[in-house]
């Protein structure tokens, strides 16, 4: 589904990504993890397409598309989905509105007919309960005044809601406690299908207690210097990040 | 017949004196002495504080004829194709600024209200209309409210009296429709309610067609004790025409006067809002929103004069400009020394969009007492690019993404009209012109 | 509401430095026409184009009309009433340390201003200027070793004529304004400061003004230039003595910065403001504006405004270069009838242009205040950015502070944010202090000083606390 090789990407003068490789195939959950600084917010910033970022080489195969050479709406409808760390505040946007915009512009993508404004209710609410989300949340304006976890559970709700193939949960746990993370988590596990992907990204083993990946990769220095199951995300928490920077180095 | 002006304004009031208009001592003084102010300011340049960014030269090139002592005829159909559905409300509708009574719905208001045209009213009762007439806007009156004085003769006048609460809005359809040469009305609108009344006024300005005219009008507001008005201006005059306003509003204590002013259409539009605080604790909330698109000129001028303590007011004002449109907001708040426990906030904020776009923004402070909360803020700026990507990474094309982003910016405006329909109408109206035209 | 006791005693708080020097001086009769010009070049021995470039000034300033749009008001000034030139009855020029008439040393040891090298502050040069003429200028030889010319305007145009006649007037032309043409008719001195090529300036320069002589104008010019990747740190401080009439300060000031060169200068401004009834003092009506000529060059301008009648100045910044920099931090105090109209201007012309403004009033008694401001994004400044700051502080009722800011943007991605705030001096703030132990005059002294912080922050080291304790002085018992 997605194939990543070689990655290579600048922040301004300075290469976060030297040589990333990585390999997703359908209905896997594969957890990225690292240390901070290790460059693994700049790998989903730059799988959805964020601006600030110079890929340098190498290249990122999804379902048999350049996706670097796609726009960051041409990648939502293809279906990748980034749930962010820190979600943008949009004042005086519809949270409704915003949502309807989004879904119907995917649906058209792929071909299915735009939802009507009852259908388009119906569905919403159907999700929104399965999240624990209160109806109050479509009246306000995007993420504008939401709390930490509101926000959190919003990124979650938008991507029941759209239906990608392929999400990337940025550090979805950062910031939540341990009952807004068992909702998102919770949330994040009805979704998996055999036939969607998810890219977890994270600093710390514990949000993987509630969402179980297939594959473990541990990202340091731009590149995955580790790949194995579950098992590897316990040692880390065990070890340390320490323990994988020290084998490199030596 | 008077000596000329000297400014090019005189077509504006030629034949004023030979008119049917109604004939009355002291409103002949007046009217004289506009005259003399008028010729006594000449042509403003840009020297001048008030006229500092804004250029005449496109007005001064027109050759404006006064319009029509007689109302043009314009069929009911007209009225109801403008109209704006599900909008319960009483109705007065003014064509090229003549109050036309076979238009305007005035049915079922409260005993003592006083509604109608001003030349009608000044007919029938001139003493109702003596005190009030320029009784707000006083007599330093700037260029083009005295040459609307020197040219008064029609508008609209509405009296509440004491304790009377008006069931529904009141709706002023300012309809402007094609003549055989360019013309200019000046109506002069006279608005007072009495102690502890309330109203909701929406004056919306239209046209017809996309011809050219000029309106020069003026609203004299009078808020008497504890009085309440919910006044929304929606200017969409047509794409070619002149629009010069001034609000003129006195408030008396503990009075509320929350106001929106959307500046949406004509080519070249200059507003001039003066808030004078005559009682303690009356609060004045202004908000505004213009959009000025390809070749528009959006001009606001406000002014605030705190002269007596304890009164807060709130000017927002909101603009985008793209094309090559271009804006001015000129704010001044006015704190006399003995207007303490002044609570005074204004805010300019502004979306530049395209290269040929400008805004000149002074939002000015003047205080002379120490017991105050004054601020003001301006920025100036464009989309967040963080804003954009976070729509574009959900699918949101990004021409859809900047509209949706920028009616946001807007939003702050427009989800305080009121009734909804209204609100519903004009956010609709706003979308159609971000729409049609590109966001860079 | 009548003024508390401690409003009158800000009143009546001293000017500390008014005493008047007795020496005799060379002054000129009182009047201005060709003649004087005239005189006034030939008794600093100017090179022609200097005497020219003076006569053209003075014929456009002839066709000038004093400017009246500031918030300021004051009687007509008689232009013709003013001596336009004096110089202590000493040797011409600057001369070395011992040779200066001792009167005049203790002048200067009086408002602890070390022109003796021994004496001086580590490592600060100092130029002082009296009345017209400058007396001496210190450090001149370690300066020299670094290739940095430091002297007054005067020997500048005798030893460096080329070096000033290409850059005199480049960034205030003599037709700028009503003051600047008369400056540039009737300068009398000032300072010149060039810094080459790659050269940090070894230590930071200073220059002192002194006005003594009753019934003279004071003209002074300054100019600096810092070439490419150069750096340079100047301080100004103004004194005068206490007299009953007006005296009329109209000083021009120049700076050029080249690529990546940096120029810091910094104000300390205590002219005698006038009695509490608002007599005499200093008005001061002065022209500053630096040029970021060069790419990546950055000019900054620090001023501590205590004193004058009347302050009209705006110090300012033309960024011309791409990714230029400039920079206002003010602090401006008012207080008896004391009238300030100061600001800045931020005209951004190149790419990546910033600028910063902070701007921090504080009125007190009758003093009136403006704070008056222009940005300007012209069309092609791509990538502007421009924060603005306005912070006004009232000590008493009979006070005022206004805030006239201009912004003209005509670049789509430019980014501009602009706030003022007006408020009162915190009584719980006030009352924090004192439930602590704290006088009332300690307390407000300490809050204004916070209220002040930001701007203190950019002052060289000795000069932030020299600032902080005139300010504290100024405002001794200001409490509403």
């Amino acid at each position: 589904m997605l194939s990543v090789k070689g990655l290579r990407a600048n922040v301004g003068e300075k290469e976060i990504l030297k040589g990333l490789d990585l390999e997703v195939g359908r209905g896997e959950i594969h957890a990225i993890m690292g240390p901070n600084g290790s460059g693994k917010s700049t790998f989903a910033h730059v799988l959805s397409g964020r601006d600030g970022y110079q890929v340098t080489g190498g290249s990122v195969d999804f379902e048999g598309r350049d996706l670097l050479a796609m726009a960051p709406e041409e990648r939502a409808h293809a279906g990748i989905f980034l749930a962010f760390q820190y979600p943008v505040e949009l004042p005086g946007v519809n949270n409704t509105y915003f949502l309807k915009a989004a879904l119907n512009a995917i649906r058209k993508a792929r071909g299915e007919p735009e939802l009507d404004a009852v259908s388009f209710l119906r569905l919403m609410k159907e999700r929104l309960k399965v999240l624990h989300l209160d109806d109050s949340l479509l009246k306000r304006p995007v993420n504008f005044g939401f709390s930490g976890g509101e926000k959190k559970r919003n990124e979650i709700f938008q991507m029941a809601l759209l239906e990608p193939r392929l999400s990337i949960l940025d550090e979805t746990d950062s910031g939540l406690d341990i009952d807004a993370l068992r909702i998102v988590a919770d949330g994040v596990n009805t979704l998996r299908s055999p036939e969607r992907s998810m890219i977890v990204v994270t600093h710390y083993q514990r949000l993987l207690d509630y969402i179980e990946p297939d594959f473990v990769h541990v990202l340091a220095m731009g590149r995955i210097v580790r790949s194995g199951g579950k098992e590897l995300a316990l040692e880390l928490e065990e070890k340390g990040y320490g323990w994988i920077a020290g084998e490199e180095a030596a | 017949m008077s000596a000329e002006l000297g400014n090019g304004f005189d077509r504006w009031l030629a034949g004023a004196e030979g008119s049917s208009r109604p004939r009355l001592d002291w409103l002949e003084t007046q009217r004289a002495q506009a005259r003399e102010r008028v010729r006594d300011q000449g042509i403003p340049s840009n020297k001048q504080e008030a006229w500092r960014y804004t250029s005449l030269t496109r007005l001064l090139e027109q050759e404006f004829v006064p319009a029509a002592a007689r109302v043009p005829e314009v069929g009911p159909e007209v009225i109801q194709r403008l109209s704006i559905p599900g909008l319960d409300a009483n109705r007065v509708v003014l064509v090229n600024g003549r109050f036309a009574a076979d238009l305007s719905d005035l049915r079922d208001l409260p005993a003592g209200v006083r509604i109608g045209g001003l030349r009608q009213i000044l007919e029938s009762d001139p003493d109702a209309l003596r005190e009030r007439l320029n009784g707000v806007a006083g007599d330093a009156q700037p260029l083009f409210t005295a040459l609307n004085t020197a040219g008064v003769d029609d508008g609209l006048v509405l009296l509440l009296p004491r304790g009377v609460h008006l069931p529904r809005p009141i709706e002023v359809v300012h309809l402007a429709v094609a003549t055989d040469s360019p013309r200019v009305a000046q109506p002069r609108h006279v608005v007072a309610l009495e102690e502890g009344a309330q109203a909701t006024l929406i004056e919306r300005y239209l046209s017809a067609g996309d011809s050219l005219y000029c309106t020069n009008s003026v609203l004299e507001l009078s808020l008497g004790r504890d009085s309440v008005l919910k006044h929304q201006r929606i200017q969409t005059e047509s794409p070619s025409a002149f629009h010069i306003a001034g609000v003129f509003l006195s408030q008396g204590s503990g009075s509320r006067y929350e106001g929106i002013n959307l500046g949406l259409g004509g080519s070249w539009a200059r507003t001039e809002l003066r808030v004078l605080f005559a009682g303690e604790q009356a609060e004045c909330d202004l908000k505004g929103l213009y959009l000025a698109g390809d070749r528009q000129l959006m001009d606001f001028h406000l002014d605030v004069e705190h002269r007596v303590p304890r009164c807060t007011s709130r000017e927002n004002f909101k603009g985008i400009l793209y094309g090559k449109g271009r804006a001015i907001f000129d704010g001044r708040v006015l704190v006399s020394r003995d207007a303490q426990k002044t609570d005074a906030a204004m805010s300019n904020k502004n979306l530049i969009l395209s290269e040929g776009a400008e805004v000149d923004t002074k939002p000015q402070l003047e205080i002379n007492a120490d017991d105050v909360k004054c601020s003001h803020g301006t920025t100036v700026g464009q989309i967040e690019p963080e804003m954009l990507f976070y729509l574009r990474s959900r699918g949101i094309s990004a021409p859809l993404a900047r509209r949706m982003l920028c009616l946001g910016f807007a939003g702050e405006i427009l989800d305080a009209l009121t009734p909804e329909t209204l609100r519903e109408q004009v956010a609709e109206q706003v979308g159609r012109r971000l729409e049609q035209s590109p966001l860079t | 509401m009548s003024p508390s006791p401690t409003v009158e005693a800000v009143v009546k708080s001293e000017y500390e430095h008014g005493f008047v020097t007795e020496i005799e001086s060379d002054t000129l009769p009182p009047g201005l026409n060709e003649d004087v010009v005239r005189t006034i070049s030939a008794r600093k021995g100017e090179p022609d184009f200097m005497l020219e470039y003076r006569l053209k000034a003075l014929g456009h300033w002839r066709t000038m009309k004093t400017p009246r749009w500031a918030h300021v008001h004051y009687p007509e000034i008689d232009f013709q009433a003013i001596s336009y030139y004096s110089a202590p009855k000493t040797k011409d020029g600057p001369m070395s340390l011992d040779e200066i008439d001792p009167v005049l040393r203790e002048t200067y040891n009086k408002l602890g201003i070390p022109i003796e090298e021994q004496m001086a502050l580590s490592g600060i040069a100092v130029d002082a200027v009296f009345d017209s003429v400058s007396i001496a200028t210190t450090f001149r030889e370690t300066l020299a070793k670094a290739g940095v010319i430091f002297c007054s305007i005067s020997e500048a145009l005798r030893d460096y004529p080329e070096l000033v006649r290409q850059h005199l007037g480049s960034v205030v032309p003599h037709t700028d304004n009503f003051y600047a043409a008369l400056n540039a008719a009737v300068f009398s001195d000032g300072t010149f400061v060039y810094v080459p090529k790659g050269t940090r300036c070894p230590m930071e320069l200073s220059t002192y003004f002194r006005i003594n002589a009753r019934n003279t104008g004071q003209f002074e010019r300054t100019l600096i230039v810092a070439e490419a990747g150069s750096y340079v740190s100047y301080l100004e401080g103004c004194t005068a003595p206490q007299r009953d009439e007006n005296q009329l300060h109209a000083a021009v000031v120049e700076l050029i910065a080249m690529e990546d060169a940096q120029i810091k200068y910094s104000t300390v401004q205590n002219w005698y403001p006038g009695d509490a009834e608002g007599r005499g003092g200093i008005y001061n009506f002065v022209t500053k504006r630096g040029d970021c000529r060069g790419a990546r060059s950055k000019i900054s301008w620090t001023q501590v405004e205590t004193g004058s009648a009347i302050t009209w100045k705006y110090p300012s910044c033309l960024l011309r270069g791409d990714d230029s920099v400039g920079e206002f931090y003010s602090v401006a105090v008012t207080k008896g009838r004391q009238q300030a109209d100061t600001g800045t201007k931020m005209i951004h012309l190149g790419r990546n242009t910033r600028s910063t403004i902070v701007s921090k009033g504080i009125s007190a008694g009758r003093g009136q205040q403006t704070y008056r401001g222009l940005v300007r994004i012209a069309a092609r400044a791509e990538g502007a950015r421009n924060h603005t700051q306005c912070d006004s502080l009232l000590i008493g009722d009979r006070c005022g502070a206004h805030t006239f800011p201009y912004i003209e943007v005509k670049n789509p991605s430019a980014r501009m944010e602009h706030e003022a705030t007006t408020s009162k001096i915190g009584e719980d703030q006030l009352f924090y202090c004192r439930s602590r132990g704290l006088t009332e005059e300690d307390a407000v002294s300490m809050i204004v000083n916070g209220f002040c912080k930001e701007v203190f922050n950019e002052l060289p080291m000795e000069f932030a606390v020299e600032a902080q304790k005139l300010l504290s002085i100024s405002l001794e018992g200001a409490v509403g």
